[in-house]
């Protein structure tokens, strides 16, 4: 019986179409997969064994540059002192982001609200953008010492100004006619922004806060330097008075997958939050 | 018992000013509608359809003139009022049958109360198994009749579409004008329906008003005396093609004549 029901489907042409389409289909996932994860991987393992390589090779001493095992190797012999250190950089940078991006909705939301308020502000908050306000971190020092407000604050405030922009755009997004129909029911500003301007300015606003996670990890991290407290920051500052190129490395090291393992959040919140609104993947 | 004067428009005036420019939109107009009368106003494109309609839904304010809807002079928008324009303008985060059920939201009644009259709407327009389906699963004219629905959810009094039918293929929106006629018998509302397809016009109305170019006045005031319910195959008839080829020529002299003028 199965014998005969399988022969029958293997001579339906219609079968063996539709199976060959499905293999087709499969093979052009793993060309996908190959080419937009496995290859950039690949690259950077390459670099890294060249890297490891050309040091080997040419004697380098470890002050000027240590091998990627050297730096391995380190990470691992000082890994409470980094365990410690990242921790102070993480809440710092989670803590500003977080306030970042609540102030920057806050703000946002009242200039669209207030034609007067936006006249007042928006310009100079344009023009603040274009100020390279890492320049301004040792006055953060003068105003709140060298304690975590000061990293704190001087984080928010770099990091705050992309939720603001990025938020203005999204919520004054909105489809005109849209808007016109909620006036026609007599709806209050308050239901308008969170029924309709809030949701539809959602991409905008999370590609402002993907902005602003990376911005409030600088922040904290410059804080640190000058504050020169704790932190991994301070951690490189300190290693590189002592011309500890491999703990400064391996501190970097650490940094880079704080920032990736943050950014990985923001953008997985996101494509969760966006989906359940039906946007368009960013 | 119908009011003859449900809409009372007097003298109506808009000059847009933007700047140092101004942009006479609407340069006078004066008509009324009576109750449950479906009145098209028809007219070439930028002649001022929309700046009219958005007046007497109180959503612009007029510059001169006065509007009166149920013997109150309009002066913001009133909840008696149901809106569609040219795009569905849905949320695209929620089904239809939320949609249909915004408004209600909006005005802070209770959704539940109002589930078996959206259901029904939807019904009514062939979306009955489209409930649950978000705007991004349907169809430009599904989208549309969501809309529609959506403008009549609260029962309101007077129904005000502006091009609703403009995006939409033309065979897509043959089937819209036939579900909106259909929609219309069992909802009889005061109609105000702004469009620049003759064909459309005269198929939905009782009357039509022709613009002309602008500023735009009314150019013409025409009664249409087909029975109701209308037959899709009424659009085939003689008696309808030469209508229309009326409409057409009256609103070619509104252009030529502002035309004139504005050399
Ligand atoms: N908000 C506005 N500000 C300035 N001019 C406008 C505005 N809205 C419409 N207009 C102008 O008024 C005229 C009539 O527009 P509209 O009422 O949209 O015409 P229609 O709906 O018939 O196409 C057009 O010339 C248009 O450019
Ligand atoms: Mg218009």
């Amino acid at each position: 019986m199965t014998d005969i029901g399988l022969a029958a489907l293997a001579e339906d042409p219609a079968e063996s179409r539709r199976r060959a389409r499905i293999a087709r289909a499969r093979k052009a996932k793993l060309a996908s997969l190959f080419k937009h994860v496995v290859l950039p991987v690949l690259t950077a393992l390459a670099v890294l064994l060249l890297w490891e390589a050309a040091v080997d090779f040419n004697n380098i001493p470890k002050v000027i540059l240590p091998a990627p095992s050297d730096i391995a190797e380190r990470i691992w012999s000082i890994r409470n002192l980094l365990y410690a250190n990242a921790i102070s950089t993480t809440t710092e940078a989670v803590a500003g982001f977080a306030i970042a991006t609540t102030l920057g909705i806050v703000l946002a939301a009242s200039l669209v609200y207030s034609s007067w308020l936006r006249a007042a502000l928006y310009p100079n908050i344009v023009f603040f953008q274009l100020i390279p306000k890492i320049a301004l971190a040792p006055l953060f020092i003068v105003w709140l010492g060298i304690g975590a407000e000061s990293r704190l604050t001087f984080a928010v405030f770099i990091s705050f100004f992309p939720v603001v922009i990025a938020t203005i755009t999204g919520l004054t997004n909105v489809p005109g006619d849209m808007l016109r129909l909620c006036r026609g029911l007599t709806a209050s500003n308050w239901q308008i922004f969170w029924a309709v301007r809030f949701p539809y300015a959602l991409p905008h606003v999370f590609s402002g806060m993907k902005i602003a996670i990376t911005f409030a990890i600088i922040g904290v991290v410059v804080g640190e330097f000058i504050t020169a407290n704790k932190g991994l920051g301070y951690l490189i500052m300190f290693a590189s008075s002592m011309a500890e190129t491999t703990t400064i490395l391996a501190a970097i090291a650490v940094l880079c997958a704080i920032g990736l393992t943050l950014f990985g959040f923001v953008t997985l919140a996101e494509k969760l939050v966006l989906k359940a609104y039906g946007h368009k993947a960013a | 018992m119908a009011d003859p004067r449900f809409i009372r428009v007097r003298d109506v005036a808009k000059t847009y000013v933007a700047g140092a420019t101004e942009v006479e939109a609407v340069a006078r107009v004066a008509f009324d509608v009576a109750e449950g009368q479906f009145v098209s106003i028809l007219g070439p494109s930028g002649c001022g359809k929309s700046t009219l309609l958005m007046m007497c839904a109180g959503l612009e304010p007029a510059s001169d003139g006065t509007i009166e809807i149920a013997g109150r002079p309009v002066v913001g928008p009133r909840r008696e009022f149901g809106l569609i324009f040219q795009d569905a303008t849905l949320l695209p985060w929620k089904s239809s049958l939320e949609n249909v059920l915004f408004p209600i939201r909006m005005m802070k009644r209770d959704p539940a109360q109002y589930r078996e009259r959206a259901e029904a709407l939807l019904g009514q327009v062939g979306l009955g198994d489209f409930l649950h389906k978000r705007p991004s699963e349907l169809s430009g004219g599904m989208r549309q009749r969501v809309a529609i629905c959506r403008a009549l959810i609260h029962d309101p009094e007077l129904l005000m579409m502006d091009e609703p039918f403009s995006a939409l293929d033309a065979i897509t929106r043959d089937e819209m004008n036939e579900a909106l006629a259909r929609i219309w018998e069992t909802q009889r509302k005061t109609g105000l329906f702004v469009t620049h397809s003759i064909r459309e016009a005269v198929f939905l109305a009782d009357r039509v008003l022709v613009m002309s170019g602008r500023p735009s006045t009314i150019a013409l005031d025409f009664q249409v005396r087909f029975a109701r319910p209308r037959d899709p195959a009424l659009v085939e008839t003689p008696e309808f093609a030469k209508i229309c080829a009326m409409l057409k020529r009256t609103i070619e002299a509104g252009y030529a004549r502002s035309g004139r003028s504005a050399a």
